[in-house]
C-alpha cells in the first residue's frame, strides 16, 4: 500500500510500529477507550495523508504524536471533563518517602498497586501533567524529544514533570493507605 | 559530606534515574549515592516508583480490531489515489 517517502521507508514501516503507544497515549488525553480508538483512527488517516510532510530519518513517534495531540485539542478536547488540579505546592517534595521510609523504604508497595489503578490514578492528573507523565515515564520519551512533541520548553517538560510526579505519588499513597498497602503515617505534632 | 551534596542529590533524583542531567552532575550524584546510605535508599524508592510506571506500558495494547480497521482504512485512503 502507502507509498514510499523519499527515504524509501513506507508508511506503515515507520508508522505502524507505534500504534500502541499512540493507542496509550490517547488513552490518557481521552480517559475512554471508544474516543481513544477514534482518535488513533483519525491521527492514523490524518499521518498518511500527510506523509509527504514528515521527513525521513526524524522521529516517527514523536510525529505521530503531534498529530495525535493536535487533533485531540482541536476535535476532542471539549468532550471530555477536566479532572480538577490539587494543589501541588501543598504537598511537599518527597513527602512519599518521608512518610514512609520507616515501613517500606524500598517502595515495596509499588509493585503492589495493580497498573490499571496506577493508570487510574495517572488519568486523574491534571492533562498538563498526564500529557508529559505518560510520555515520559510510560513511554520513555526523552525530556528533549517530548519538548518537541509538545512544542514547549525543556524546563516546562521537567516543571510538569516534577509536579505531577509529586501529585500522582500523593494519590498512589492514598490508595495504598486505603486498601492496607502500607499504614498511615502519624501526623506529626 | 555536606547536606548540600544531599539537597543536590535529591532535587536531581528523577532526572539522574532519568538519564536527564550533565555527565558531570550524574558523576557527582552517583559519587554521592555510594557514600550516602539515606540518600542511597532514597534513590532506590524513586527508582522502583519510575519502574512501576514503566511497566505499565505493557498493559495497554491497540486492540487487534482497532488495528484491522486501521489497516483496511489505508488501505481504501491508497485505493483512492
Amino acid at each position: 500500500m502507502a507509498e514510499p517517502s523519499a527515504a524509501g521507508r513506507t508508511f506503515d514501516e515507520e508508522a505502524l510500529p507505534h500504534l500502541d503507544a499512540l493507542y496509550r497515549v490517547a488513552l490518557r488525553l481521552t480517559a475512554d477507550p471508544t474516543l481513544a480508538e477514534d482518535l488513533v483512527q483519525d491521527t492514523m488517516l490524518k499521518a498518511y495523508r500527510a506523509w509527504r510532510q514528515y521527513r525521513p530519518g526524524t522521529n516517527a513517534k514523536g510525529w505521530l504524536l503531534t498529530i495525535l495531540r493536535n487533533t485531540f485539542i482541536n476535535d476532542y478536547r471539549r468532550r471530555k471533563h477536566e479532572p480538577i488540579a490539587m494543589d501541588v505546592e501543598a504537598i511537599e517534595p518527597h513527602a512519599l518517602y518521608r512518610s514512609i521510609q520507616e515501613t517500606d523504604p524500598e517502595g515495596t508497595f509499588f509493585a503492589q498497586i495493580v497498573d490499571e489503578k496506577v493508570l487510574e490514578a495517572v488519568d486523574s492528573l491534571p492533562s498538563d501533567f498526564r500529557e508529559v507523565l505518560a510520555l515520559s515515564d510510560i513511554e520513555g520519551m526523552s525530556y528533549a524529544e517530548i519538548a518537541g512533541t509538545l512544542q514547549i520548553p525543556v524546563g516546562t517538560v521537567k516543571s510538569r514533570l516534577f509536579r505531577a510526579r509529586r501529585q500522582l505519588q500523593s494519590q498512589l499513597y492514598a490508595h495504598a493507605v486505603e486498601m492496607g498497602y502500607i499504614r498511615a503515617r502519624e501526623k506529626q505534632p | 559530606m555536606s547536606r548540600s551534596d544531599c539537597e543536590q542529590a535529591l532535587a536531581h533524583l528523577h532526572d539522574y534515574l532519568k538519564r536527564e542531567i550533565t555527565p558531570e552532575l550524574a558523576g557527582e550524584i552517583q559519587q554521592h549515592l555510594e557514600r550516602c546510605r539515606p540518600c542511597f535508599r532514597h534513590a532506590r524508592f524513586e527508582a522502583n516508583f519510575l519502574a512501576m510506571l514503566e511497566t505499565c506500558a505493557g498493559k495497554e495494547k491497540c486492540p487487534n480490531e482497532v488495528r484491522a480497521r486501521i489497516m483496511a482504512m489505508l488501505r481504501a485512503e491508497a485505493g483512492g489515489d
